[in-house]
């Protein structure tokens, strides 16, 4: 009795094996049909099986390897910071009282809720490396030639809503480093010619950085920017799967846009890279926020100036380097050479991909992106302190242990000395 | 025709009925001058005093402290009669005193009228009527003389902020204070002191100024016995300890200047910690009871004062971690209110008392550090979750980079094939 049931099961596993290794398709759907998923009544009123089978026997273009991962990589970044920032919203209460309790419960009373967090901390920092990278090897690629200049557009305008994301985010956890540093913003926000005050207005909702502003900056996180973000995602896959991959910068490369036949199978060749890829960044996910997770600093108090603010995020280190290295001018002109690369592709046009042709588009290009990299590397090491001048909040910044030169520094306004404005 | 007559004819009446009056006077009218206050006609200089300041408001005006006749029309008019002219600083004690001294002339604006009777107590005071020396200071000195504020006006002299200056403006001149054998460096100490911080850096007014410890109208310095009461006006609880200690016996006993054995009087300047034994050292001897008293003092404020150190640091890292810190932070003050109590009670030289309240700071600090150590423990823990998922990410990356590899080996024979 139970040998034959010994047997059955060996014969039923060897059945399964056998069954995976010589299933005609990829393997994949294999699996997906033997756990009952493609079969059924669901399968013959819908022609999924079908759509699979499409979809995974697709020939990429010859081109795209490994040097392609990075757009990949920036939409499973995307992914892991929906699926946290979700995990996250179930237990995060977004207003003045109950913010930073909120915080407070998921790091240390949530199950896994610390690695939550900060998985979505590190999510948005490492997503804005791997938009850059990304952004990067398209620039120097040329790939943003026609006929992919619209998806450069938009690739762009998902990167501002990348920074969109962090920077209403940043304040929700509502201590004193995520309030004092949105305060600075906003001040910096104010002096923007012609818009910067009005948009400081709609944005802060209230006199002072408040729980008005808190309501605001959560309903653009978690309700405008992702659909926002999710419409520009399907547009952008869907002009790289309509154009196909650009190719390579050698003259001899030939345009071979969308269907290539002598491309590669999506699988199992190319999801084995991407697995690969996928698996590597969730680990380095996870490895960050376990051994560097974000100090939760104290509760965000309006009538108290901490002595020092520390940044989170790569953009606001950036800015803030900016800032105290170049001035006001310096920013605003990193942020026009910004939009230069928006224009970009309005002007060159020619199908020359070669670095060495292209000595202007290479100049900016480079200016960008070894800009931002140093700036960042500046920017994480210093601190900024917000100092009072004259009733507005301005903030001051502080090298911590970078040597810069020096810049005149906003000063608080002299205190009268003791024993002066006697009476006659 | 006729209207025009009639207007030439008032006017010329009008012109004549001007000529009439007296030019002083006209020249009066047109400066807005009153009767009252005739004396700016000439002494156009006063003429703010006779609006600003609060004599003015109350209706004290020249001939009230000068004499003389406000409505006279001539010079020699005006300055007859009661004139005194410039009083000199003898008589402006006596004439402010006048008024201020006069209990229902003063009841309406609720001031006290001791202020003269306290002035000749003082060493002004002593100076000035007892030996007519006019270096001493006069009522006008500090308070200003036409133009006088309320002392809560902070243009006043004698605003709290501006006491300091007040007093400095003679007691920094050096060629004065060395006719009476006086430091000049007051002010620059009181301004780093730590009543000088309270006081000019936080704006706090209840921090003392120089009139707290030395008295306004009666300024004196305390003397040796009565140091440590006037300190304890405002440190009541540490003269009580002091007071029922050996050291508050001895200073009653006048062997010792009070608080200013240990301390300094304008700088107000805490004893370091490890300097206690060392300031003991400065009257006992390296071989007396007293010496070992100020080690043990020295060795358990000291170690009382690393664990106070150490438990904030304990509740600020697991606050850094996003732990629900309350209950830590409670038990952190109840640590500090103890430690604080140290502070007190080594006035008193209880060594025992001292010896407790360290105990009970280092027991709490015990029990925060240990709070802190679980959580550091759970951080770890943390750690090791990268184990299994290195492993399985690893693995995972291993068997893909094989599979892969395979599938370019199957590819290249199918394509030499």
């Amino acid at each position: 009795m139970l040998g034959r049931a010994w047997a059955a099961t060996t014969a039923w596993s060897r059945r399964f094996w056998e069954d995976l290794k010589a299933s005609t398709d990829a393997s994949l759907l294999a699996i997906l049909r033997f756990v009952g998923l493609l079969y059924g009544r669901i399968d013959t009123r819908l022609p999924i099986d079908q759509a699979f089978r499409k979809s995974l026997n697709h020939r990429l273009s010859r081109y795209a390897g490994w040097r392609q991962a990075f757009g990949g990589i920036t939409y499973l970044l995307f992914m892991v910071l929906v699926v946290t920032g979700v995990l996250l919203s179930f237990y995060y209460r977004p207003s003045a009282e109950e913010a930073y309790q909120s915080i407070q419960h998921v790091v240390s009373g949530v199950t896994m809720g610390w690695l939550i967090r900060d998985a979505h901390v590190w999510g948005a920092n490492l997503i804005v490396i791997a938009a850059l990278v990304h952004m990067g090897r398209v620039f120097f690629d040329a790939s943003y030639k026609p006929p992919r200049e619209t998806n450069w557009l938009v690739g762009l305008l998902l990167l501002f809503v990348i920074f969109a994301f962090g920077a209403t985010g940043y304040l929700l956890p509502w201590d004193q480093w995520s309030y004092w540093t949105v305060t600075e913003g906003l001040s910096v926000l104010g002096h923007v010619p012609l818009v910067g005050g009005a948009l400081v207005e709609i944005l802060r909702g209230d006199p002072l950085v408040s729980g008005a502003t808190l309501s605001r900056f959560f309903a653009i996180h978690v309700i405008l920017l992702p659909w926002l973000a999710l419409a520009l995602l399907v547009l952008h896959f869907t002009l790289v799967r309509k154009h196909g991959i650009a190719p390579p910068r050698s003259p001899d490369a030939r345009d071979v846009g969308a269907d290539d036949e002598a491309g590669v199978p999506f699988f199992p060749h190319h999801f084995l890279r991407s697995l690969i890829v996928g698996v590597l960044v969730l680990t380095l996910v996870i490895t960050a926020a376990a051994l560097y997770p974000r100090d939760v600093a104290a509760p965000a108090d309006p009538a108290h100036i901490p002595e020092s603010l520390r940044s989170t995020w790569i953009v606001a280190d950036v800015s803030r380097a900016l800032f105290y290295y170049l001035g006001p001018w310096g920013f605003a002109g990193f942020v026009l050479l910004g939009l230069v690369l928006v224009l970009l592709p309005l002007f060159d046009r020619s199908p020359e991909r070669r670095l060495r042709k292209r000595p202007i588009v290479a100049g900016v290009g480079v200016a960008f992106f070894l800009g931002f990299a140093i700036a960042w590397a500046a920017g994480w090491q210093l601190r900024s302190t917000p100092v009072a001048i004259s009733g507005e909040l301005t903030p001051v910044t502080q090298p911590l242990a970078v040597p810069g030169p020096t810049l005149p520094q906003l000063k608080p306004a002299p205190q009268p000395t003791p024993g002066t404005g006697v009476a006659r | 025709m006729r209207r025009a007559t009639i207007r030439i004819a008032l006017s010329a009446a009008a012109l004549v009925a001007l000529a009439a009056l007296p030019v002083r006077a006209l020249a009066q009218v047109a400066m807005g001058v009153d009767s009252a206050n005739g004396c700016l006609a000439c002494h156009a200089a006063q003429r703010e005093a006779a609006a600003v300041g609060v004599h003015s408001q109350h209706g004290v005006t020249c001939v009230s402290c000068h004499g003389g006749n406000a409505g006279a029309r001539a010079l020699p008019a005006a300055h007859q009669g009661s004139f005194i002219g410039s009083p000199n600083k003898l008589q402006t004690a006596q004439l402010c005193g006048s008024c201020h001294s006069d209990p229902n002339r003063m009841r309406e604006y609720g001031l006290p009228t001791g202020q003269l009777a306290q002035f000749r107590t003082s060493k002004h005071g002593q100076l000035l009527f007892g030996e007519h020396n006019t270096d001493a200071p006069t009522c006008t000195d500090c308070h200003g003389t036409h133009i006088i504020y309320p002392p809560y006006d902070a243009r006043s002299r004698v605003y709290p902020t501006n006491i300091p200056a007040t007093c400095a403006r003679c007691h920094s001149d050096t060629k004065l204070m060395a006719k009476y054998h006086l430091r000049t460096d007051q002010l620059d100490q009181f301004k780093n002191s730590a009543h000088g911080v309270a006081l000019f850096q936080q704006q706090n007014f209840a921090a003392p100024t120089c009139i707290a410890c030395h008295g306004a109208h009666s300024a004196l310095p305390p003397t040796g016995p009565e140091v440590a009461s006037v300190c304890g006006q405002c440190h009541a609880l540490v003269d009580q300890a002091f007071e029922s200690g050996p050291h508050g016996i001895a200073s009653e006993r006048g062997k010792l200047h009070g608080c200013l054995g240990c301390h300094q009087n304008h700088s107000t300047e805490r004893v370091a910690i490890d300097t206690i034994g060392a300031t003991c050292d400065r009257c006992h001897a390296s071989n007396s009871p007293a010496h070992q008293m100020g080690v043990d003092l020295q060795r358990s404020i000291s170690q009382a004062s690393r664990d106070i150190a150490s438990a904030r640091e304990a509740v600020d890292e697991m606050a850094r971690e996003g732990r629900q810190v309350g209950y830590y932070r409670f038990r952190y003050q109840s640590a500090l209110t103890y430690y604080k109590q140290i502070a007190q009670a080594q006035h008193s030289l209880d060594l025992s008392r001292v010896n407790d309240l360290a105990r009970k700071v280092s027991s709490v600090s015990v029990d925060l550090n240990d709070a802190a150590s679980t959580a550091r423990d759970d951080r770890w823990e943390h750690k090791l979750l990268l184990a299994p998922v290195w492993f399985l990410s690893l693995s995972a990356v291993v068997l893909a980079w094989l599979a892969l590899r395979a599938l370019r080996k199957t590819d290249s024979t199918g394509r030499d094939g």
